[in-house]
Parts: structure tokens; C-alpha cells; sequence
């Protein structure tokens, strides 16, 4: 447990045949972090969580899960994971599916009867315990395809897509399970392509688009975050700097190009360069705004 | 180790599918009908005066190693029906990510499976032999040629049918693997009677493409040995070795090329589904 981090992937790609689903992806999740990792469909998420798992392998890179390679049973013992496609054997009962599964996470045989009643309570299917899965709607089975990865007790919980077939009651009812793991100290991945869905529940996210992260941090940050050009007289440049720090100026053809967190710091940054006795021409948002990129790459969902 | 619990829900599952149901359903009526087959048989075969020694025997005897033969060709049927999905077909439908996803290694999910669907064929074969040779000794009041290591036999056929479904499934999705399993099996017992003919007409060529058959596929031949355990002696042996076995039955060393098939068919089972991407 000293190793702070419960998933590391380190310069990771996946090649199919023809397409490159994941491309060269570095990213770490801490542990009890709620991370939300989001992209539109086709972009690689569940690509990169089934290497997390190790269902599928990586063609380049390397992949920590709790301080284990990923997919070793070591690792597995303390990890959850809701499936996609949450199909499951349907001539299991919703009770016998949780026993099976608790058996093969190693739950200690005298806890197992009462986990599994608890979880079925905990996503509404008590009633239904003893009934058949082939008789669920794909609402119930996904239901009980969270309890499913909740009953090892895992340290760390991976959803891919899980309220993609639930109503909006559903979805905030699994908002709310997500939020008692971030109190418990579990840390959850969340996959998804609805904005709305990670940014209520995340402490982090990362976007993905084609394969490749094209931004990463906490969402309020990210949303507000843009890039403006700057036209000004000599000694803008280093005015800016002073104000900003290195990482975030760069020149273009004579003039500025600069990341800002949002428009108070543009409004700041302008009213230095001023002060610093240098003439401001002009001042535009370039580029896309976070928020811009959102909408373009993810879909607003409307819950 | 998590390879029992696999093998026990592979079992399970196995038990409730309609295929074990259409089978077992087809078993029964088929030994009704068998008994009342053996029943009319032996009583024509008590009425009728005369012929060799030992004929009633030889008849009797024939007639449970046909019976036995069609069990075994049910057997190899429902043995590649029930596991020619079983690792693609599960992966395609999305049922198998989850189980996969929990500390249990793919081998143990692979040989599981294996001895989930063997305990099933067991169980089948286990019980309809039974019933079969109770069946002939009830009407005839003869046990002639009953042998335990005759359903073993049958049991090892379709065990190596299931390695094979198995090995396939790995890879291809049920619909061809079920095709290319078929058509193996098809050409151990075109291979077999090829074999028979090639040493009736002292052909070597005939023999060989036979016995390269048997190496290839060895269910014709282990049921050749089964069968061989099961006929009677002397002239009974001669009249049930004919149709539903070899004249000469393969050597002990079929067993060994068998058991060399299973174990390769499984390896490969197992590092080609370790390798694949879910
Ligand atoms: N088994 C596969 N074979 C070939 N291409 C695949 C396979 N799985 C995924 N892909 C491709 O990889 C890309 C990423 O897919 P995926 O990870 O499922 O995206 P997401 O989960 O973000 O919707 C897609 O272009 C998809 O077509
Ligand atoms: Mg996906």
C-alpha cells in the first residue's frame, strides 16, 4: 500500500489489424481517486480498461494495477469490473450469479450469503434475488452487473459505460453507489461518453479522442481552461511570462499564444502587460475552449 | 485455483442446456425402442432350432455392441455440440469478460471447462451404458461381453473430441469450428473403413491412409478397441466384430496416441486462448 498509485499505464498503445485503437496513452490513477475517463464512442476506453484488466494486451507499454502487472491474479483478488456489454450467464438466478462470482473473488465462504443479499438490496433487486436473469430487463441486468463487481469487496472498481441502459432514477442511483465508494476509499474508473455522467461524481478526468488523452485534470479546471492570442507591442512576451510562468506562453509569428485557467486570468494578464508598459492590440480565444471540446468529442447527456 | 469452480458451473450449465435434454430424451426412446428390439430378437433366436454353437451368444453379444455403438456416436455428437462454443462463443456473447476479470487464470477457465463437459459425458455415457447392458442381461439373462473398460473407451472418444472442440474454439467462432470438428470426425470413420476394406483387399496403401487417420483422429480407432473389449470371444467375437468394429483392433498403443492427441489438443487450447484478446 505505500505505492500511492492504483493504476499506472505508461506510454500504452493497441494496434488492431488496421486500426491503432490506443495510442501511446500515459496516465495514473491515485488511490481512492473517483476518475472519470471520457471520450465518444469508437475513442479507445474500453480498449485501454480491458488492458487494465488484462483481457486484452497492449502492443506497447506497460501497465501497473495495485503494484501488480496488470491481469495478474494478484491484482484481480482486490478489482470489480462491470462489463460493457454486462451480459451474463441469464440460467442463473440474480442471487446464484453474485455467488458465483463472490466464489471466484474468494470471498471467505461465511461471508458470502450476507454480501450478496446486501448487494442485491443495494441496486433494488432483492425482490428479484431468486429470479432467473433471462427474465431481467437490460436495466436490471446491468443492476446487477454493479453488485456483480462490488462483490469481492474490491479496492478498485472498474464501470465501463455502466448506466448506459438505465433510466435517469437508475443513473443516479449508481451516481450515488460511486460516491459511497469515493467515501469508503474504494477507487473507481469510470468509463463514459456522457459529460454529465463524470463530471456530477469525478475527482479527475481525461478526455480521449481517437486513442490518444487529449487533456487531463480536474473537471471545473479543464472546462474553464482556453487558449487566447495576444498582439502587443515589444516586450509582451516577457510581461506575460512574469505574470504566467514559461510552460504557458509560446510565440507565434510575432505574436503570443497563451494557455489561461479562465477569463479573470485573461482579464489579469492583459492588465500586466499594460502595466508593464506595452501596448495590447488585440486579445482572442483561439483554438477550442475545453468546454468547446467537450461537446465536440463527448456527448451532453441530459440528466 | 479456481479451475473447479469452473469445471462445476461448466457442469451445471451443460445440465440445462437443450441439447443435453434433446439427447438424454433421444437416449431413452432410443432404448425402448432397443429393448423391444432385444426382447423380439432373442425370443425369435430361442425359436429357432438349430445353427452353430454358440450363435445365441454371438447375436446377443452383437446386438449390445450395436446398441453400445450408437450410444458412442450420440455420445461424440453431444460431446461437440456442447463445447464447440465454448470459449469464442461465450466471448462474443460478452458472458465470459466478467468471469475472466476475476482471479482465475485462462488455463484453469479452459481445463475447467474441459472437465465440466467430460464429467457431463460420463454421466451420459455412464448412465445409458448402464442401462443398455442391464437392458440385454434382464431380456437375455446373459452378460456377455460387458466390460467397464468398454463405456471407458467411449468415454476417451469423446473426451478427444471435446480437446479438439476445444483447441478450436480458441480461436474460430462455434459455427466453423463445429464444420472442421465434423468433418475431422467424419474422416476418422471414412478412415476406419477405409482401413477395414485395405485389409480385406491387402491394399497397404488402403491400410495406411487408415491408420494415418486414426493418428489424425483417434475416436474411430479407440472405439474400434472398445469394441473389441465388448465382443465375446470365439465365434461371438467374429460375428460382432464385423459391423461395428475392426477386424483386427488397433494396438495398445492407441491409447498412447490418444492420450498424446488430448494432451496437444488441450496445450494448444490453452496457449491460444492465453494469447487472444477479449
Ligand atoms: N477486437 C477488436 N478488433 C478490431 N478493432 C477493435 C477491436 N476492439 C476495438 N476495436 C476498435 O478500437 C477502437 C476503440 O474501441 P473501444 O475501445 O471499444 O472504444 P470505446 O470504448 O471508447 O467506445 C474502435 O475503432 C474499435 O473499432
Ligand atoms: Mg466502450
Amino acid at each position: 500500500m505505500s505505492d500511492p498509485i492504483a493504476i499506472g499505464l505508461a506510454g500504452v498503445s493497441k494496434r488492431y489489424a488496421s486500426t491503432l485503437a490506443v495510442d501511446d496513452v500515459t496516465l495514473s490513477v491515485a488511490h481512492g481517486e473517483i476518475f472519470g475517463f471520457l471520450g465518444p464512442n469508437g475513442a479507445g476506453k474500453s480498449t485501454i480498461v480491458k488492458m487494465i484488466l488484462g483481457l486484452t494486451y497492449p502492443t506497447a507499454g506497460q501497465i501497473e494495477v495495485l503494484g501488480q502487472p496488470a491481469g495478474s491474479l494478484k491484482a484481480r483478488v482486490d478489482v470489480g469490473y462491470l462489463p460493457e456489454t454486462f451480459r451474463f450467464h441469464d440460467w442463473l438466478t440474480a442471487s446464484e450469479l453474485l455467488h458465483f462470482h463472490a466464489r471466484l473473488a474468494r470471498v471467505d465462504a461465511d461471508l458470502r450469503a450476507d454480501r450478496v443479499r446486501e448487494l442485491l438490496e443495494l441496486v433494488g433487486l432483492k425482490d428479484r434475488a431468486d429470479d432467473r436473469l433471462s427474465t431481467f430487463s437490460k436495466g436490471m441486468m446491468q443492476r446487477v452487473g454493479l453488485a456483480q463487481s462490488l462483490v469481492g469487496a474490491p479496492r478498485l472498481v472498474i464501470l465501463d459505460e455502466p448506466t448506459s441502459a438505465l433510466d435517469p432514477i437508475g443513473r443516479r442511483d449508481v451516481r450515488d453507489r460511486i460516491r459511497e465508494l469515493g467515501e469508503q476509499g474504494v477507487t473507481v474508473f469510470l468509463n463514459s461518453h456522457l459529460l454529465s455522467e463524470v463530471e456530477q461524481v469525478c475527482d479527475r478526468v481525461a478526455i480521449i479522442d481517437h486513442g490518444a488523452i487529449v487533456a487531463e485534470g480536474k473537471l471545473d479546471e479543464l472546462l474553464s481552461a482556453q487558449e487566447i492570442e495576444i498582439r502587443a507591442g515589444e516586450g509582451a512576451e516577457a510581461a506575460a511570462r512574469q505574470a504566467l510562468g514559461d510552460a504557458e506562453v509560446r510565440a507565434l509569428n510575432g505574436r503570443l499564444r497563451v494557455r489561461v485557467a479562465n477569463d479573470e486570468e485573461t482579464a489579469i494578464l492583459v492588465q500586466r502587460i499594460v502595466e508593464a508598459g506595452v501596448s495590447v492590440y488585440d486579445v482572442r480565444q483561439v483554438g477550442d475552449s475545453l468546454e468547446d471540446l467537450f461537446v465536440r468529442v463527448a456527448e451532453r447527456g441530459d440528466v | 485455483m479456481s479451475a473447479h469452480l469452473i469445471a462445476f458451473f461448466t457442469l451445471r450449465e451443460a445440465l440445462r442446456r437443450r441439447v443435453v435434454l434433446a439427447a438424454a430424451l433421444l437416449t431413452f426412446g432410443y432404448l425402448v425402442l432397443y429393448g423391444v428390439g432385444v426382447w423380439f430378437g432373442y425370443r425369435d433366436l430361442q425359436n429357432t432350432p438349430g445353427g452353430p454353437p454358440g450363435l445365441t451368444e454371438g447375436v446377443v453379444n452383437l446386438m449390445l455392441v450395436g446398441g453400445l455403438w450408437s450410444l458412442n456416436f450420440i455420445a461424440s455428437v453431444l460431446a461437440v455440440f456442447l463445447s464447440v462454443g465454448a470459449l469464442s462463443g461465450e466471448l462474443d456473447q460478452g458472458t465470459l469478460h466478467a468471469v475472466a476479470a476475476r482471479p482465475v487464470r485462462r488455463s484453469e477457465i479452459v481445463l475447467g471447462k474441459f472437465v465440466g463437459f467430460t464429467l457431463m459425458l460420463a454421466v451420459f455415457i455412464g448412465v445409458s451404458a448402464s442401462l443398455m447392458i442391464l437392458i440385454v442381461a434382464v431380456i437375455t439373462g446373459e452378460v456377455v461381453g460387458a466390460s467397464w473398460s468398454g463405456p471407458f473407451l467411449m468415454l476417451l472418444a469423446s473426451m478427444l473430441l471435446i480437446g479438439l472442440a476445444l483447441a478450436g474454439s480458441s480461436r474460430l467462432s462455434p459455427l466453423p469450428n463445429g464444420v472442421i470438428v465434423f468433418t475431422l470426425y467424419a474422416t476418422a470413420l471414412i478412415g476406419g473403413v477405409i482401413e477395414q476394406i485395405g485389409d480385406v483387399l491387402e491394399s497397404a496403401v488402403m491400410f495406411n491412409i487408415g491408420v494415418f487417420s486414426s493418428v489424425l483422429v483417434p475416436t474411430r480407432a479407440i472405439w474400434d478397441m472398445a469394441s473389441a473389449q465388448l465382443a465375446a470371444g470365439g465365434f461371438a467375437g467374429e460375428l460382432s466384430a464385423g459391423p461395428f468394429g475392426a477386424s483386427n483392433p488397433p494396438s495398445g498403443w492407441m491409447l498412447l496416441v490418444a492420450a498424446l492427441h488430448l494432451a496437444i489438443a488441450l496445450g494448444f487450447a490453452v496457449r491460444s486462448f492465453e494469447r487472444r484478446d477479449f
